[in-house]
């Protein structure tokens, strides 16, 4: 059992990061070394990066992203350290764990948001198929599809400010119907980030991230050559044209040889709406996270 | 005897298993929220939605049928010759007939 603990100790730490305002660019570089890796969701980490100081508003969000990370887990906060002392710190909470050390405890109370209620005795039943309410939460009701008209379940959910697909801090109000998006608002803005989040590097290396291209990811924020196969035809083709930015397959282009792209996007939701899910993500990981923040800045046309 | 004792010696293993990979750990309810960033769903997420692909899947599920009875069919061929074929060929004629009519719905239209 102690060499099994030891092996797991040297595979990469799974890191979930929580990254606060002007942390995005330090946080992507450290996460692309060789020790490192970042979890796609908290199920798949054992620690928690909080990077830089979260705002007040961002605390509960917080907490539940802390909470599912499965036991045992370990929160690490970087403040101002340097990048090598704060790799240091998690490949030491990394051993901690594997060795199987306690971990930290809940910090939200182990109770359903509403309790499990419907008409039959033990719970169940309602109108139709929208009966109870399970685990705590009402079910999904009927509205039309927005493509062919057919009634089918809304889900509406608030995703964000520590989604890895999102610009950190911005949380938007999603309805989905399956995976076609019906409705977005912007809830809160991105945290402000300096101009090093822009870098075409890193740029590039989100939209490769999102395309399940991690080992190019990771190479091109090293300062590598990313060494993909056309990785530009894993774009589709017209997503998310923006007027004197081209379209996301030209943006990512431009990044991987290494220009910086300026983009002036006029308005998130009208970019957004329509489109799956995986093509919403791509495009919003296809402009720089300045030009996200300026379309949150700017008061939303009625 | 012996056909008896594999029977409950694979039916003991099996339940043994099972209760081996038995999840130890209790989901709090934190963990069964799914994973949103930090925010909340208004409802629960079981849905119903729009699966694209089914009229694509209901055509290929009859295609699949009708090459099942093509092995059938090649016996029957070999005993009755020209006449055999000519029945299948009015089989797949009709069948033909509903892919163009699907075509003209637009089921292989991803929408």
């Amino acid at each position: 059992m102690m060499s099994l603990s030891r092996l797991m100790s040297r595979a990469p730490a799974p890191v979930f990061p929580a990254i606060g305002p002007g942390r995005q660019a330090d946080v992507e570089r450290l996460l692309s070394r060789s020790g490192l890796r970042a979890a796609a969701t908290p199920r798949d980490a054992a620690i928690l990066l909080v990077a830089g100081d979260i705002p007040g508003t961002a605390a509960a969000p917080l907490a539940r992203v802390h909470d599912q990370i499965p036991r045992p887990r370990v929160t690490v906060s970087w403040g101002h350290d340097e990048p090598d002392a704060i790799a240091a710190r998690i490949a030491e909470a990394w051993r901690e764990v594997c060795a199987g050390g306690e971990g930290e405890g809940d910090r939200l109370p182990d109770e359903p948001p509403n309790k499990w209620k419907g008409v039959g005795p033990n719970g169940q039943g309602g109108k139709g198929m929208m009966g109870g309410v399970p685990y705590g939460r009402p079910m999904a009701m009927t509205g039309p599809d927005i493509r062919d008209g057919l009634q089918l379940d809304r889900y509406t959910a608030r995703f964000g400010p520590f989604a890895p697909m999102l610009p950190p801090g911005l949380v938007l109000e999603v309805t989905l119907q399956g995976d076609v998006i019906c409705d977005v608002t912007v809830e809160t803005q991105p945290f402000a980030q300096p101009a090093d989040a822009d870098a075409p590097d890193l740029c590039a290396a989100r939209m490769l991230r999102l395309l399940g291209l991690a080992g190019p990811a990771d190479r091109a924020t090293a300062g590598k050559k990313p060494r993909g196969v056309w990785m530009r035809g894993a774009v589709p083709g017209g997503l998310g044209s923006v007027d004197g930015a081209g379209d996301a397959r030209d943006r990512l282009s431009r990044w991987l040889s290494g220009t910086p792209v300026t983009a002036s996007v006029p308005d998130i939701p009208a970019l957004l709406k329509g489109a799956e899910w995986s093509e919403a993500m791509l495009i919003l990981a296809s402009l720089p996270p300045s030009a996200i923040l300026r379309a949150c800045q700017t008061p939303e046309a009625a | 005897m012996l056909t008896f004792g594999i029977i409950l010696g694979w039916a003991v293993l099996s339940v043994l298993f099972a209760l081996a990979v038995l999840p130890k750990a209790h989901a709090t309810a934190p963990q069964a929220m799914p994973f949103l960033g930090g925010g909340t769903p208004d409802t629960h997420a079981w849905q119903r939605f729009h699966f694209r692909p089914y009229t694509m899947s209901l055509l290929f599920v009859a295609f699949e049928m009708e090459m099942m009875f093509m092995y059938p069919w090649a016996v029957v061929f070999v005993e009755e010759g020209i006449k055999a074929l000519a029945e299948m060929g009015m089989f797949l004629t009709i069948l033909s007939v509903g892919i163009l009519y699907g075509w003209r719905e637009g089921i292989f239209r991803w929408e």
